[in-house]
């Protein structure tokens, strides 16, 4: 990534999407300390409704009618409030947090290898890279 | 083997989070991004009456209350930025994998904020993950 890159708006649009996720989780940890999982994940929901609300007027409150589309969307939003859950309930172990975010943020790996088998899609040179060094930082923290 | 106390959650998290990358694709090959979010909060809310702890709520320490809701704040404007990242001309093949560093930000704030450490052990496991976060994103 060259300097120039710097004056570009989508690099700081980037990097406020670094820090906002970077936030997100240390907020989450600090949240899973007093709360049970479950309730949290109850009030993750709500908190995620005003953002929806202002995508959902900046296109004058009209949405796609793709079928498709919306089911794959809403079973989305369906496992990703699990995965929610799941991780709240992973903060609350006491585990390391550090530990903790970096193996959750590997959901790429399931996304890759589901790709392959339902879309068809051939793994590229990086990916199985990639899958080589994942594979290493599950030996390693399962040690 | 011994594994964490952790170790079955993270596993949860890994696949119905994978598996949302997967449907994430699929939607955004049928609708916009703007509204495959918005379905995706529909989504939480169809979920969400199963996580009601009941009147109990209102009895835990506000400031948990007011984390939980500021994270949810911050993943949904985290999710914005990425969109409009890509909008503004940023290739997804350099957008993704740069976005997908957001564990670095805990990982500096975790000895301040969390008062965590690592180990030696635990931090090649992080760089190793790191590593491959970014190459499973491109």
């Amino acid at each position: 990534m060259a300097l120039g890159a710097l004056t570009l708006k989508w690099f700081w649009y980037s990097i406020l999407c670094i820090l906002c996720w970077g936030g997100w989780t240390i907020l989450a940890k600090l949240g899973s300390e007093r709360i049970p999982a479950e309730a949290a994940q109850f009030l993750f929901a709500w908190g995620m409704l005003p953002v929806a609300v202002v995508l959902l007027a900046s296109r004058r409150f009209r949405l796609e009618k793709n079928a498709k589309g919306i089911f794959y969307s809403v079973a989305g939003g369906v496992l990703a409030a699990i995965g929610g859950w799941a991780l709240f309930a992973a903060y609350r172990t006491g585990g390391s947090t550090s530990v903790i975010t970096v193996v959750t943020a590997m959901y790429p790996l399931f996304s890759v290898l589901l790709a392959m088998l339902v879309l068809r899609e051939r793994l590229t040179r990086l990916h199985v890279v990639g899958l080589a060094f994942a594979a290493g930082a599950f030996v390693i923290f399962a040690l | 083997m011994h594994l964490a106390p952790w170790f079955w959650s993270s596993f949860v998290v890994l696949t119905t989070w994978g598996v949302v990358g997967l449907l994430q694709k699929l939607s955004t090959n049928e609708i916009s991004a703007e509204s495959a979010l918005i379905w995706l909060v529909v989504g939480f809310f169809l979920v969400t009456p199963v996580f009601y702890p009941g009147k109990v709520l209102f009895s835990y320490d506000w400031r948990s209350l007011v984390y939980v809701l500021g994270s949810a704040v911050l993943n949904a404007v985290g999710a914005w930025a990425l969109l409009a990242a890509m909008k503004n001309g940023g290739k997804a093949s350099i957008v993704v994998p740069l976005t997908a560093l957001y564990p670095l930000v805990l990982l500096l704030a975790a000895p301040i904020i969390l008062r965590e450490s690592i180990s030696l052990l635990q931090a090649a496991g992080v760089v190793s993950a790191l590593i491959a976060i970014v190459l499973l994103s491109t």
